[in-house]
């Protein structure tokens, strides 16, 4: 499915770019699961008890 | 071949938008908003933290079975005109990637509906996966001209996952609004078959117009939305839903089944622009929405 192409220059911006963008991504992702975890286990412990 | 987006030995990492698209949002959406339904037309009360974590669960089980789907599939997407574009068929996104994340997304999918629902709910969604990726994709899609119609199933989980996520067990009514997506796929897909058949034939994908013929497509187009039509309308007789709902389901099936005798009952010529089948396509999409919005208002605020 890949083809390589050696002779192409490394756009090192562009992948600075995307790194950037996906960690960025991940870190609210994290950070908002975080909250809704916390948020989730509020709700059982409120449905248990 | 497609080519990817790799210098020598390294990889470019994946764009978020290639990945996002992989999940199919469109689907996505009419996944989430059948659940949606499912979940609110359903008795008792559900906190809204653990309502919004079912639903999204099963979105993000809809968008992992997506992702499996185009991983599996992109060598048949690069040869249609409608799916060439996608990330893998373009190459911006390699296979292996696409796999990861679409394994990665249905494992974590399973575990946030198992912690914030049921075991029930997450046993349902981890079928529906499964019934998405290998019964569909991988063995009745390419094989029959049946696909649609036993594969419709995958896509019929939703609202079903979603009363039950909010119950724990199943209902009549869940499994007639399971039953109406499964006859509803059939004319909808069709319909888009019909519009698109050139471009499933270059694919070789077994679909009805292509195996057997537009005659054969349009009149079983017919057949499934006169027996959708039936199960749309039964929740009301049967006594599980009230008059706003029914009163809704027989006008909106009313329409559907004329669109779907436009479609039915026509012969079509070369340079044809297929106006009926592109109109009841459109249609069955509103009809579904509105049809589930009706459930839930007929729950909420009954006649």
């Amino acid at each position: 499915m890949t083809e390589e192409t050696p002779n192409e220059p490394f756009d090192e911006v562009e992948y600075r770019r995307r790194q950037r963008s996906r960690a960025n991504l991940m870190a609210w992702m994290l950070g908002a699961l975080a909250i809704l975890f916390f948020f989730i286990t509020i709700a059982k412990m409120q449905i248990f008890s | 071949m497609a080519q990817s987006l790799t210098h020598g030995e390294t990889a470019l990492p994946a764009d978020w938008r290639d990945l996002f698209a992989l999940t199919k949002p469109r689907v996505m959406s009419l996944v989430v908003f059948t659940a949606l339904c499912g979940l609110l037309a359903a008795p008792g009360h559900v906190p809204p933290v653990l309502a919004f974590s079912s639903i999204l669960a099963i979105a993000l089980g809809a968008g992992a079975s997506g992702a499996l789907n185009q991983w599996y599939e992109a060598g048949l997407d690069a040869k249609m005109k409608r799916t060439a574009g996608r990330p893998l068929p373009a190459g911006r996104l390699d296979p292996q990637t696409a796999l990861q994340f679409g394994v990665g997304l249905a494992a974590f999918s399973l575990f946030l509906m198992l912690f914030a629902s049921n075991w029930q709910a997450t046993l349902l969604l981890a079928a529906s996966i499964l019934f998405y990726v290998f019964v569909y994709t991988m063995w009745l899609k390419p094989r029959t001209p049946q696909n649609i119609v036993i594969g419709g199933a995958a896509g019929a989980f939703p609202p079903l996952i979603g009363w039950v996520a909010a119950t724990g067990s199943i209902a009549p009514l869940p499994v007639l609004l399971f039953l109406l997506i499964f006859l509803w796929t059939p004319p909808h897909f069709w319909a888009l078959a019909l519009f698109m058949r050139s471009d499933y034939a270059a694919a070789g994908i077994p679909m009805m117009p292509v195996v057997a013929g537009e005659k054969s497509t349009r009149r079983q187009i017919l057949v499934y939305a006169l027996i959708m039509a039936v199960a749309a309308i039964a929740p009301w007789p049967l006594g599980y839903t009230g008059a706003l709902y029914g009163w809704t389901a027989v006008v909106l099936s009313a329409v559907f089944v004329l669109l779907s005798v436009q479609v039915g009952t026509r012969t079509t010529g070369e340079g044809d622009l297929m106006q009926p089948e592109k109109r009841l396509f459109a249609y069955s999409i509103a009809y579904l929405f509105i049809l589930f919005g009706a459930v839930v208002a007929d729950h909420w605020w009954p006649l």
